[in-house]
């Protein structure tokens, strides 16, 4: 088997002027190491390349140096395209064709049988919440609309390697939520995934590594925990304490001579939107809701059955489920779990400090090594500044400016 | 072979939803009954059928000429400017068979909708008589010289060439070639006077005659009529535009030769227009046993001009030897070969241009076939003055030029001249095995090896 599941060496694309000239570096020597059942995350400004280096991977734009593999082939080998899964950053669709009509085309291509083709796209378009309009032609669908019959086309053949290029634009928050969801379900059941974003919450919550572009090349590489983990603070989190606890608390801090702060955590605001669609959901007679004319309704019964589609793509028994749960329980349920690690999230976002949480100090004991990170507080530094650009935080962060920020947050708090 | 299938499928949806199939469909039929309707031609049935059958022919061949060459060009152009390429060719298919799976979706819909075009035309052909309540005589006149397939023999091309070499080396040796072909290459000279000679020997001067012969006439059955078609050019043009002719037709040797005759001999004295087709028909009787047939023609003294048989289409013997029918479909076949070219000329156009330009070099390339005759005697007499350049360049590009003018279905249907099997073969191999293979053959290597996303920085 193939060491990668997407590697280039020295991959480079340089735009040239008519008279052969070369105009822009594209994609400058690009060296990217993709594992096998690894969620990666290729981030980047608008105009990094990242968009370029994935054409090239698939063989749509010829490198000027350099190669791309992917499972070890040729992005326009067919053996090597039938275990490619692959998302455009539009979902660039036959406008005269319905939803069924589309995802049988791409079934046919993949020459699959008609009964496989037919159970898979019954079941996709369950899942992505079609189905009440899959007879419609997709020339008249919304943007989100698009975009899932796009993830749906990139699933039809229960790809090795998934490539996504912007999955979650024009997506409302739900489906944003669910196409991280079965990012996260789908690398458990070892697939691989690449992921091209600039929406940083969403490469956060899924990725195993990730690489960040600038002007064609990598600026930092690695673990997302690993560059993300301020080593240097620690956050606690605990159940609604008294006051008199929370004094001790900060008596023994004063003692260690250490600045911290006590706030209520926020909830995250996806979390929040999820929940109060969910109770709306709740209200309504399950049979209306499951029904009814708003999207949401279809998507959400059918996110409950997402983990039968599922099997059914990595050919577990094609047996319909006896019962459907409560889609509101499978909401909550899927939520609960998470709830810390988003609030991790949130806060990052919304630039207030987070100080250590246990559960972050956890996993620095089986610390992996970065793969290809050339350590050193230096580099460490750079690629810090770098994400700190893209998140908009001031560069140098000074922890006297920490302190003032912190001051804001907590009084909004 | 399945995924070709599929995209084959695929581009056949697009036509038809993408209504650029649709406003062709809708064109042809309220365009082909209300022609079955108002045509008349010269008002006598055989006319009519003529004119409609032409008409319809040329309207349905022209339509889906321009239907196939939008759908073959479009469905590429459209996939790679809408991106639909990149979601397809990242699936298990070759480049290769995804052009060969859209050009079998465009000559799919094009056979299907060419059999139902020309279905129609010829459902209206058979019905028509009927239609118009057409008189018996009528009936019968279109039977043998419309609702038929007959073969055609020219006479023989005469051998000149020491006529000629004579009356050059006689101009020369009197310095008259400078006055008569100022500035002339020799070649050119040699095929003018060439020309010259042949015509003389299809000019009777008044109270002369002419005498051609055919070998190898068969027809299907003795008991069927051959036709003498011609067409009479005139030196002075009478005031009323019309001819006398004096024809003997049979075995023109028997004359002279006693009284007994083993094959009749017909003979027709006749007054015709001048410049258009006639026909003269003669019981098939009149060919002899080892199929020779002779044709005579007398220009009487009543007229006063000299009569001229035009070289390339003055005479010719037509006979019976296939079917109405057969002839139809060969004619529809002979529109398909054609559809085919054009299929693979714009699959060619769209692998490498955009959609407007691809429209544009293809209607070139169509009009310029369409009238490939007189562009290529153009060329040939531009030839002299531009020499060994043109011929090793350009000629060889004008060779490749389809000739839709000189396999046209119509020109067989209307004076229902065969259309040989052997005729369809060749016109398959030099069109579609040949000249639509090499276009076909460019069109996947470009595909092959283009870049097919935009670059976007």
């Amino acid at each position: 088997m193939e060491s990668y599941a997407v590697e280039t060496i020295g991959l480079t694309k340089v735009f040239s002027d008519w008279w052969g000239r070369a105009r822009v570096y594209a994609v400058d020597d690009l060296n990217l190491q993709i594992r096998h059942n690894e969620v990666f995350g290729l981030l980047g400004p608008n105009g990094s390349g990242k968009t370029t280096t994935l054409k090239m991977l698939l063989g749509l734009l010829h490198p000027t140096r350099g190669h791309a593999l992917l499972l070890g082939g040729h992005g326009s080998d067919p053996k090597i395209n039938a275990r490619i899964g692959f998302l455009p950053e539009e979902s660039y669709l036959y406008r005269f064709l319905n939803a069924r009509e589309t995802l049988d085309f791409y079934g046919r291509l993949f020459g699959l049988s008609r009964e496989v083709r037919q159970m898979r796209i019954e079941a996709l378009l369950d899942m992505v919440g079609l189905k009440a309009v899959a007879s419609r032609p997709v020339g008249t669908y919304s943007k989100g609309m698009a975009r899932r019959i796009g993830l749906a086309q990139a699933l039809i053949n229960d790809p090795d390697l998934l490539i996504l290029d912007e999955p979650t634009t024009g997506l409302d928050p739900i489906g944003t939520r669910q196409i991280k969801d079965l990012i996260l379900k789908l690398s458990e059941r070892g697939k691989t995934i690449l992921l091209c974003s600039h929406l940083l919450a969403d490469v956060e919550d899924v990725c195993h590594r990730i690489a960040i572009l600038y002007g064609g090349k990598v600026q930092a590489q690695g673990r997302v925990k690993d560059l993300l983990q301020q080593t240097d603070k620690r956050q606690i989190v605990t159940d609604a304490v008294s006051d008199a606890a929370v004094e001790r608390i900060k008596s023994i801090l004063h003692g260690e001579g250490v600045q911290f702060e006590v706030s209520s955590p926020m909830e995250r605001l996806e979390t929040f939107f999820i929940h109060t669609v969910a109770e709306a959901q709740q209200q309504a007679k399950p049979t209306s809701g499951a029904v009814s004319t708003t999207q949401i309704g279809d998507f959400l019964t059918a996110g409950a059955r997402k983990g039968n589609i599922l099997d059914t793509l990595v050919g577990a028994p094609e047996a319909e489920p006896a019962t459907v749960t409560p889609q509101t329980e499978k909401v909550a349920e899927t939520e609960v779990p998470r709830r810390e690690h988003d609030k991790d999230v949130l806060r990052e976002l919304t630039k207030s400090t987070p100080a250590p949480t246990e559960q972050t100090a956890k996993a620095e004991t089986p610390r992996t090594e970065p793969v290809e990170t050339k350590d050193g507080t230096d580099a460490q530094r750079v690629k810090k500044k770098v994400l700190d650009d893209l998140l908009g935080r001031p560069a140098p962060q000074e922890p006297k400016e920490q302190g003032e920020r912190k001051e804001g947050d907590s009084g909004h708090a | 072979m399945r995924r070709i299938w599929a995209v084959a499928r695929n581009t056949i949806r697009q036509a038809l939803r993408m209504k650029v199939a649709a406003a062709f469909i809708v064109l042809l039929l309220i365009l082909l009954p209300i022609l079955g309707l108002t045509v008349t031609g010269d008002g006598t049935l055989k006319g009519r059928l003529q004119t409609f059958v032409s008409y319809g022919f040329s309207l349905t061949s022209l339509l889906l000429s321009f239907l196939t060459l939008i759908v073959s060009v479009y469905t590429i152009t459209s996939d790679i400017e809408h991106r639909q390429i990149y979601t397809v060719v990242t699936k298990p298919i070759r480049r290769s068979h995804l052009i060969l799976g859209k050009l079998l979706g465009v000559v799919t819909l094009d056979v299907a909708l060419l059999t139902l075009f020309t279905g129609i035309v010829y459902g209206a052909a058979m019905l028509m008589p009927w239609f118009i309540n057409a008189s018996p005589q009528e009936l019968e006149e279109v039977d043998r010289q419309f609702y038929t397939a007959r073969t055609s023999l020219v006479p023989p091309e005469l051998d000149v060439s020491e006529e000629v070499d004579a009356l050059y080396q006689k101009l020369a040796k009197n310095d008259q070639l400078q006055q008569v072909y100022p500035n002339y290459p020799k070649p050119e000279i040699i095929k003018q006077l060439t020309n010259q000679k042949r015509l003389e020997k299809r000019a009777a001067a008044i109270g002369q005659r002419l005498l051609w012969e055919f070998t190898n006439v068969r027809p299907l059955d003795p008991n069927q009529s051959l036709f003498i078609r011609f067409k009479y050019d005139v030196s002075v043009t009478p005031p009323d535009e019309q001819v006398y002719g004096d024809w003997y037709i049979g075995d023109l040797r028997q004359l002279g030769a006693g009284p007994e005759l083993a094959t009749p001999i017909f003979r027709a004295t006749r007054k015709d227009a001048v410049r258009s087709f006639r026909e003269i028909e003669v019981p098939a009787a009149a060919v002899t046993a080892d199929g020779y047939l002779a044709v005579g023609f007398i220009n009487p003294p009543l007229n006063e001009t000299v009569v001229i048989f035009p070289l390339e289409d003055g005479l010719e013997v037509l006979y019976k030897a296939d079917t109405f029918t057969g002839n139809f479909i060969r004619a529809a076949l002979l529109i398909l070969l054609r559809l085919i070219f054009l299929a693979c000329l714009g699959a060619l156009a769209g692998s490498f241009l955009s959609f407007p330009v691809a429209i544009l070099f293809c209607l070139v390339i169509f009009l310029t076939g369409t009238v490939s005759g007189f562009v290529m005697e153009s060329f040939d007499l531009l030839s002299q003055n531009i020499g060994i350049i043109y011929t090793y360049t350009v000629r060889g590009l004008v060779q490749l030029l389809p000739q839709f003018d000189k396999n046209n279905p119509t020109t067989f249907l209307v004076p229902a001249r065969l259309i040989s099997w052997t005729y369809v073969g060749k016109v398959a191999l030099f069109m579609v095995g040949l000249r639509a293979f090499l276009l076909l053959l460019f069109a996947l290597m470009i595909f092959r090896f283009r870049e097919l996303a935009k670059v976007v920085v």
